[in-house]
């Protein structure tokens, strides 16, 4: 039993080292960049951790992006698992916050109704438009990429033709962008004069939440059918049935990322809501080697980047652009990572005979 | 003979803390085939992939020709003259027997190699060594045992002195073995040596000329091998350390009551070709019918339709009563079916979880793996040690990675997950494969007592030995076909006649 325990604990770290080292890497890499660009590394990163971490406001807004980031890079990890690549994350948080906005602007209930009303029907948003998903790859065997991208597109352009047209505030003056939530409805600040909001409480359940559901059965069965579909089948499960069901969990979590964005920050809809989350969570997920705790705190990595890059352009004049190199570089080193490790598992398992 | 062209000496190889070898010496003298027996994880695939540089060993040295080499690479080792056949084969069914050799000569990128070159140097060696293979033929189009011909093609290819067959009979039919003893000896004559890994003892006493015997990973025995005087019972004392029967007891009289019941069952493969044809057959409680056929003559589509997962084209299935023609591998699993599949790595086994884990497939969703919501790791592990050691399966922990076990403990891990439950119908297809032959002792030994115990037994094998031993009937099947159901008394000779389709009227039982 001890054996056990310590294997456990070994495995862990060997989990984190990989992240870490991409991580590593991709900083070292963009040290060089700096460089040959004539900036000083020192100042780039200084402003950089500053940017992000430097004052409560900073800190703040580093969690208040991370909030989203990490929600739908949860719903991404939940398909990843099953092999699923649901890279559709944009398309998911948008229809969660259209459903919310839409709920809350209607609807004329008391703000608790709404509250709970909205989060029921961005969550059950989520699962149907991830359902549809899951059927088309399940039951017409549509690659789930094209899909998933080609909705991107789709739920942009309904957002786009919602904001300019029938859900276009009337008293707003032709801006393309929806009435205003109730104030009371919306999530209450943690910290005065900043935007941090309670709905960082709701993404803290969903990450627990999601730790804990892969150590139920169906948390195993869908691992199951990410490692093997032709086992999965031979032991009895249905994997037509688990894809639908992975594919609805993976879109809920996005649409609820949407749901708690309208009612902790945005308070309407507007074009472009989700900007680059969807692609930034995807890595997020990866980094965080799809795992609900490693994808916070990569959640947070991130956000910090985007918050601090923002300050680094202003303060040390070192163009936001070293940011996108820098998540960039992490993606290749993480994909680097990764086809390694199934290279050197296939040197040390796969050749062995029998 | 007397001079010694590999010589390893003091190799070990420590996974973790555990001794896969521990301090082996090997020696292998020219122009011999030497066989290399042991238990399932007794080391032998690990002293073999240290030989072609796919391990590095932690001690010892390997001398060639006397002369000391460390081997860092497959490609290295071929350079050396060393060829090695694995159990799996590593062929790309789409591709054509050249690109295939093309592939596995471990070259690198540059200069490119010349496909007619390489044409002409596989239309060589097949000449030289009676290989037989067309090196334009698509590997789909062949044989198991043309297969593992390209792969000995692609060992060869290279000026090869020493030849490692890892368990190459495992997959073969009877003749399909015969023939490829033909060829060992031509590559024996030509000087070539060759090392043979093989559980099946008759085998190694009619082709070898010395065997080394591993156990636990450690070197227990060398003998020469005298065909009039070896005998297999003493190649089995010393793997096992005891002696090995295969003396069943099985209870008088099976009952007439039906577990399965098969009708005009008719099949297609994925080709479209028809697998099954008009099959009908009933399997009865405490017994076991034997499919008995050569590889390849519908065995593997018969299992799939009895299990849910192919679609049968017509005709029906009934098991206690119940029509399950149609029904669902899930559902059939509720009705109490146990499977061992042929493929353990493709269908039986999720090869990158623990021991643990690939022990509850079918039933962690149930009381006692899952408690409330949760899966209880708990209850797994201690189940997993159970089962570990009811099936003595060789690893020091059950968090070990399937993929991390040998062979024949793959296998075991499988049977002990389907042999487990007390299920109505048990489906084991070439149960013993891979098995060394105390495990393959006791899995013929819980098959029959299985059967005492009433379960309806359906046992698919190529291995007429094993046949022999448990069946109660024997049904022999070739291209689809029934070819009858005869009792075990007719006789090998005649059961062997009927799996290559010849038949002689009468024969039913
Ligand atoms: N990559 C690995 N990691 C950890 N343990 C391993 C690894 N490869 C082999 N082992 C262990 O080393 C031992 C020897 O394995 P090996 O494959 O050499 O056995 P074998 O004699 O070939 O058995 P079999 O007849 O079943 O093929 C086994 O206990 C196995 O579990
Ligand atoms: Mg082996």
């Amino acid at each position: 039993m001890r054996n056990l325990v310590i294997k456990q604990a070994r495995l862990g770290i060997q989990n984190l080292l990989p992240s870490l080292i991409s991580v590593l890497l991709a900083c070292v890499v963009t040290t060089f960049i700096l460089l040959l660009g004539g900036y000083s590394p020192v100042a780039a990163f200084t402003n950089l951790f500053a940017g992000a971490f430097g004052n409560p406001y900073r800190l703040s807004e580093t969690f208040v992006k991370a909030i989203p980031i990490a929600v739908i890079a949860l719903g991404t990890s939940v398909a990843f698992r099953a092999q699923l690549w649901n890279i559709g994350g944009n398309s998911q948080y948008t229809v969660g916050a259209i459903v919310a906005v839409a709920v809350n602007i209607y609807l004329d209930l008391p703000p608790l109704l709404l509250f709970l009303l909205s989060f029921l029907a961005a969550l059950l948003a989520g699962l149907l438009f991830g359902s549809l998903l899951g059927l088309m790859k399940a039951k017409l065997n549509a690659n789930e990429v094209i899909t998933t991208l080609m909705f991107d597109y789709i739920v942009a352009f309904l957002l786009s033709w919602l904001v300019y047209g029938p859900m276009m505030d009337p008293e707003g003056g032709g801006f393309p962008q929806t009435a205003l939530i109730p104030d009371a409805v919306m999530f209450h600040k943690l910290l005065a004069g900043t935007r941090l909001h309670t709905g960082l409480f709701v993404a803290l359940v969903l990450v627990i939440l999601l730790y804990l559901f892969w150590k139920t059965p169906q948390g195993l069965t869908i691992n199951m059918v990410g490692h093997s579909k032709s086992v999965a089948k031979a032991s009895g499960i249905n994997v037509s049935k688990t894809i639908v069901f992975t594919m609805a969990l993976s879109a809920a979590f996005a649409a609820l990322a949407g749901w708690i964005d309208a009612l902790g920050i945005h308070g309407r809809l507007q074009d472009n809501l989700p900007g680059t989350l969807g692609s930034v969570a995807i890595v997020v997920a990866l980094l965080g080697r799809l795992h609900p705790i490693g994808i916070a705190f990569s959640a947070i990595f991130f956000s910090a980047l985007m918050v601090g890059g923002n300050t680094m352009q202003r303060f040390a004049g070192i163009p936001f652009s070293l940011v996108t190199i820098i998540q960039g570089l992490v993606i290749i080193f993480v994909i680097c990572g990764s086809v390694f490790e199934i290279a050197h598992s296939r040197k040390q398992g796969g050749s062995h005979d029998a | 003979m007397g001079e010694a062209i590999l010589q390893m000496k003091g190799i070990s190889k420590f996974f973790g803390d555990m001794a896969a070898n521990d301090n082996v010496n090997f020696s292998l003298e020219k122009g011999t085939v030497h066989g290399l027996l042991g238990e399932n994880g007794a080391g032998k695939t690990t002293l073999m992939n240290v030989l072609f540089g796919l391990l590095k060993p932690d001690g010892g040295t390997i001398f060639i020709e006397g002369n000391p080499v460390t081997i860092h690479s497959p490609a290295q080792a071929m350079e050396l003259g060393i060829g090695m056949v694995h159990q799996h084969f590593m062929l790309v069914p789409t591709m054509t027997v050249t690109e295939n050799v093309m592939l596995g000569l471990h070259l690198p990128k540059f200069p490119l190699l010349n496909p007619s070159l390489v044409k002409q140097r596989i239309n060589e060696l097949s000449q030289q060594f009676a290989l037989d293979v067309d090196p334009d033929a698509l590997i789909s189009q062949l044989s198991v045992g043309q297969q593992q011909r390209v792969e000995i093609i692609t060992a060869l290819y290279h000026e090869t002195t020493i030849l490692i067959l890892d368990e190459p009979t495992a997959v073969l039919t009877p003749d399909e073995a015969k023939e490829l003893f033909v060829i060992l000896r031509t590559l024996k004559a030509h000087g070539t040596s060759v090392v043979l890994i093989s559980h099946k003892l008759e085998e190694i006493i009619a082709i070898a000329d010395e065997v080394t015997v591993l156990r636990n990973g450690e070197l227990v025995g060398f003998t020469k091998i005298d065909k009039e005087v070896t005998r297999k019972e003493d190649l089995s004392a010393m793997m096992v350390g005891r002696e090995v029967s295969f003396d069943f007891k099985k209870q008088k009289g099976t009952s007439m009551h039906e577990v399965l019941s098969v009708r005009e069952l008719c099949v297609n493969n994925e080709r479209g070709v028809q697998a099954l044809d008009h099959m009908t057959f009933t399997v009865r409680r405490g017994e076991i019918l034997a499919i008995a056929g050569v590889d390849g003559n519908g065995q593997k589509e018969l299992c799939e339709v009895l299990t849910g997962l192919r679609q049968p084209g017509s005709g029906a299935i009934t098991l206690n009563g119940n029509d399950i023609t149609q029904a669902s591998p899930k559902q059939i699993n509720e009705l109490n079916v146990a499977y061992v599949p042929e493929d353990r790595q493709k269908s039986g086994l999720i090869m990158d979880w623990d021991i643990s884990k690939n022990l509850v497939l079918k039933n962690f969703r149930k009381k006692p793996f899952t408690k409330g919501l949760f899966l209880s790791k708990k209850e797994m592990d201690e189940a997993a040690e159970q089962a570990v050691e009811a099936f003595k399966i060789k690893t020091d922990q059950v968090s070990t990675l399937v993929k991390n076990l040998s062979g024949g403990n793959q296998q075991k891990v499988i049977l002990a997950r389907e042999l487990a439950t007390d299920p109505d119908l048990l489906i084991v297809s070439h149960p013993t494969r891979g098995l060394d032959i105390g495990a393959m002792e006791y899995v013929r030994s819980i098959l029959i007592a299985k059967r005492n115990a009433g379960v309806g037994v359906l046992l698919v094998s190529a291995d007429l030995e094993e046949i022999f031993q448990t069946a109660d009937r024997i049904l022999v099947i070739y291209n689809g076909r029934v070819m009858g159901i005869v009792n075990p008394d007719v006789g090998i000779q005649k059961v062997g006649q009927m799996m290559a389709g010849i038949t002689t009227g009468e024969a039913h039982a």
